[in-house]
């Protein structure tokens, strides 16, 4: 539950979410659930260049217009690789005691 | 619980033409939207318009012509979905899918173009889209999907809490391999526990105790060893 927890802190923040397909997402961070479905607003995904599978219009947040309408993403906590921070949403004090504590109360 | 996207034929209708759904398994439906068509990969949205069931375990796409003509895929192979406005991205408002294929990811199908002509292989469908005839659905649609998608955790995702024994013993190996001083209390702390302990579960628990025992002490080590180092 500590990552749970963890990343409830960065509601709001933007992250970069990277999927095991290799897709990368960045947002806001606008909730995470107990089994880390995140969701996420404004997504657009990153560094299409490195996608080069990945066609233009396959994606709807591939053009960012903010003029748009906010998109909204949902994706299954099971297909996340990893969740990049940003640099400010991490105490990495805090963060080590958490996981210490975690690891002792488990 | 197939994954990726397949048929739902006319055997999986009721008689109102809606899926037969899986009652044994708890399966309830969340939500009907009529006027819903569908595009699977990035081929053209299908001509015919259909009705789209979203179920506690499903999505289900139902021709309205064809009663042959129906799609369905579970919530634990949709990777992600999200809602699509921009023109740009898809020339009508829509939900947009990605479909976990499982084994069949490996086939990339970049090819999926060159379908066209022919049956679209449903096991290779990454993506689907769903468009409402009614652009003002899309954010209620989606605020279901997110709710039934999350009544669809991964099938033996309370395994994960358990990991935390692994984290566990992981940083235990680590302090072991510290201080002297600390690997001293751990032979003394052994000592006790073993000795008053006759049975095999008395001895776990105890070891068990020790670990912990073992870690906290360990990390006041660490905490001022790291303090050390950082003002070296």
């Amino acid at each position: 539950m500590l990552f749970f927890s963890y990343f409830k802190e960065l509601v709001g923040k933007e992250v970069t979410v990277e999927l095991k397909n290799d897709l990368a997402i960045r947002g806001i961070l606008h909730s995470v659930d107990q089994y880390l479905n995140i969701k996420l607003e404004n997504t657009r995904v990153v560094d299409q260049d490195k996608y080069p599978h990945m066609e233009i219009r396959l994606f709807p947040w591939k053009v960012q217009k903010p003029e748009l309408s906010v998109r909204n993403c949902f994706i299954r906590g099971s297909v996340v690789r990893y969740v990049q921070l940003p640099p400010d949403g991490v105490d990495i004090d805090i963060l080590h005691d958490a996981t210490r504590r975690e690891a002792r109360g488990g | 619980m197939a994954l990726g996207l397949r048929n739902v034929g006319e055997d999986e209708r009721n008689g109102d033409g809606n899926p037969i759904l899986d009652a044994d398994d708890g399966e309830e439906l969340m939500h009907v939207q009529p006027g819903v068509s569908v595009a699977l990969g990035n081929r053209a949205a299908d001509s015919s318009s259909g009705t789209l069931f979203i179920s506690t375990k499903r999505v289900v796409w139902l021709s309205d012509v064809d009663r042959s003509k129906g799609y369905g895929v579970d919530f634990v192979s949709v990777s992600l979905h999200a809602v699509s406005r921009d023109p740009e991205a898809y020339s009508s408002p829509c939900i947009y899918c990605q479909i976990d294929r499982g084994d069949n990811a490996d086939e990339e199908s970049d090819g999926s173009d060159s379908e066209c002509d022919g049956d679209l292989d449903l096991s290779k469908v990454s993506e689907m889209r769903l468009i409402p005839s009614d652009p003002n659905q899309l954010d209620n649609l989606f605020n279901i999907f997110c709710e039934c998608a999350a009544l669809n955790p991964e099938p033996g995702e309370e395994a994960e809490e358990e990991n935390g024994w692994i984290f566990g013993d992981e940083q235990m190996n680590e302090a072991t391999e510290g201080e002297d001083a600390s690997e001293w209390c751990f032979s003394e702390d052994l000592a006790n526990p073993i000795g008053h302990a006759n049975g095999g579960h008395d001895l776990a628990h105890s070891v068990l105790e020790l670990q912990i025992n073992d870690q906290r002490f360990e990390d006041a080590e660490e905490m001022g060893h790291e303090g050390h180092d950082a003002h070296q």
